[in-house]
């Protein structure tokens, strides 16, 4: 599967200052990628970069294979974004008339059909007339999102899109995210709901200190085990050279392993081992974020 | 373009400092008439309401349109930096240039609008002196304001009508290159008041550069009361173009690899 979003060695400088440095990973069609990382990380300016409001010091942004740069204005027509938490409008024109603006500005012909399907999926058809100053915070952020996927982009790059929303606001925007994804498109988003964004995230990238700590898979092909047996290291050895099974690694005493359970089990009874455990092993990503942030 | 040009003029109405100005340039006029001071400076008794676009213009170009100017062209960019409009119009796929281009042309506008309101609100409170032929001067055929004003016999109101004109246009065209040095500076510093502040602030050091006799004839400030002196009409107005010409090429250039 190609990337529909690079980031290549990514890096910014403000002077002497380095606020990003070396940043790579990749999204997939279909792929939601969830930024995280404590203030001043870089997430930000990470955003910034990688839907071309800002440029960068080195490295590249590429979508479906183009310079963001580099390769004109018209590679943009992929991307849908919003950066700004609320996402800014002009309030003296209401709802419709925003987007109708944004879609002449993309260059989408006779939009009216597509803006009221968007209003109405993000349950603003209500509202769409009235000028976007009388909006509230949530509306607002839910217009932004209508406005990111106005023309069906390929490359969805959100920052904190649910900031200001309502518990219900928020499931809504994840249901929206988690549908765009399965319909093909790439989601980066910028968050701090890691335990709300894991339940559909395939991707977490750790940030800190302007790099990339560590890039954590959430959403494995085959569900993940772990397993008391006696000797681990040498079980996950064992373990390594059967074909249902992969990602094995030892780690405090136990064994962590992805494919099936019965395969492992049959493999280490076959060859002496004694199995005091095995249990379905469940990612808290928000305990592993404070862990990892807290430790780099 | 013309979508996005009508669009920009919206938004340029609604700024505040453009609802300002213009509201001053209005009512600035209605001061002038009333005000014995002025009258004096000028030894002026008006006889005329074409004598009244005149005193508005001498004494709005010496400070107050320049900085209205700058203030509302590095508005015009300022104000979408802080709603944070800017960047959700530069999210698409439209060339910055593009974008710039048509709040540069909305910023060359307003000279014009800003003295028209002048003209307008000037010829207004005018009326009770009269807009028929009369003896006397526009204010507004050569430098000197008092001769300017005595004038040479009669005056037709439709002389007096295309010399008031003349010299708003003429006007307009000084104000240009401050409206692009302001946009040029907003650019820069993307935030309305540093650089409207830096305009006047390098317009006010042009003024200071009289002291080098060799560089005044170059300088954007000497040519600040063309409307006033035909005999330096083309070198003037090939300045102006030049300066209008070179800081809006800067200003394209320094947006369009801008980190917003």
């Amino acid at each position: 599967m190609s990337a529909a979003l690079e980031i290549q060695d990514l890096g910014k400088r403000y002077g002497r200052k380095p606020v990003l440095e070396g940043v790579n990973f990749s999204v997939g069609p279909g792929e939601v990628y969830a930024l995280a990382g404590p203030n001043g990380s870089g997430k930000t300016t990470l955003i910034r970069l990688a839907t071309g409001l800002a440029f960068p010091t080195s490295g590249a942004v590429r979508m479906l294979g183009e310079d963001l740069h580099s390769g004109g204005y018209a590679v943009k027509r992929m991307l849908g974004a919003v950066v700004e938490a609320p996402a800014a409008f002009y309030p003296h024109m209401t709802g419709r008339q925003n987007l109708d603006m944004q879609a002449f500005l993309t260059g989408l012909e006779d939009a009216s059909a597509r803006i009221r399907e968007v209003l109405a999926r993000l349950e603003l058809l209500a509202v769409a007339d009235q000028k976007v100053g009388t909006y509230s915070l949530g509306q607002r952020q839910r217009l932004g999102l209508a406005s990111a996927i106005l023309h069906e982009p390929q490359v969805l790059i959100l920052d904190e899109p649910t900031s200001g929303l309502d518990p219900q606001g928020i499931q809504k925007v994840h249901e929206i995210l988690s549908e765009l994804a399965r319909q093909g498109a790439a989601v980066l988003l910028s968050t701090h709901h890691l335990r709300e964004v894991s339940a559909y995230a395939h991707k977490v990238g750790i940030l800190g200190g302007g790099r990339l700590l560590e890039e954590v898979v959430l959403q494995a092909e085959n569900e993940r085990y772990r397993l008391r047996v006696s000797d681990p290291e040498k079980a996950a050895s064992v373990l390594k050279t059967v074909s249902d099974i992969s990602s094995v690694l030892a780690r405090d005493g136990l064994v962590f392993f992805e494919g099936r359970p019965e395969a492992a089990l049959a493999t280490l009874v076959r060859e002496g081992f004694r199995v005091y455990g095995l249990e379905a092993d469940y990612f808290d990503l928000h305990d592993y974020y404070r862990e990892r942030v807290k430790n780099a | 373009m013309l979508r996005i040009l009508v669009w920009e003029f919206g938004k340029l109405i609604r700024l505040r400092s453009v609802q300002v100005g213009l509201l001053a340039s209005l009512l600035l006029p209605v001061l002038w008439v009333i005000a014995p001071g002025l009258r004096n400076q000028f030894h002026l008794n008006l006889i005329s309401a074409w004598q009244v676009p005149a005193l508005s213009l001498r004494t709005g170009m010496d400070f107050l349109f320049p900085f209205l100017v700058a203030m509302a062209a590095a508005e015009v960019l300022g104000s979408e930096v802080s709603l944070g409009t800017l960047k959700s119009v530069l999210l698409r796929p439209s060339p910055r240039s593009r974008l710039l281009l048509a709040k540069l042309l909305v910023a060359l506008l307003y000279p014009f609008l800003l003295l028209a309101t002048s003209l307008a609100g000037s010829l207004l409170v005018g009326i009770p002196y009269g807009l028929g032929n009369f003896y006397g001067g526009t204010g507004l055929n050569q430098p000197d304001a008092i001769q300017a004003f005595v004038g040479m016999g009669l005056m037709t109101s439709q002389a007096a009508l295309l010399e008031v004109v003349k010299a708003h246009l003429l006007a307009g065209l000084v104000l240009a290159p401050i409206a692009a040095l302001s946009l040029l500076y907003g650019t820069i510093f993307l935030a309305t008041t540093t650089a409207a502040l830096a305009a006047i602030s390098s317009l006010l050091l042009m003024r200071l550069l009289v002291a080098f006799p060799s560089v005044q004839p170059f300088l954007l400030t000497t040519y600040l009361g063309l409307y006033v002196e035909p005999s330096s009409l083309f070198m003037g107005l090939s300045l102006l173009f030049i300066y209008t010409a070179g800081f809006s090429g800067l200003a394209m250039l320094v947006f369009d690899r801008k980190d917003v």
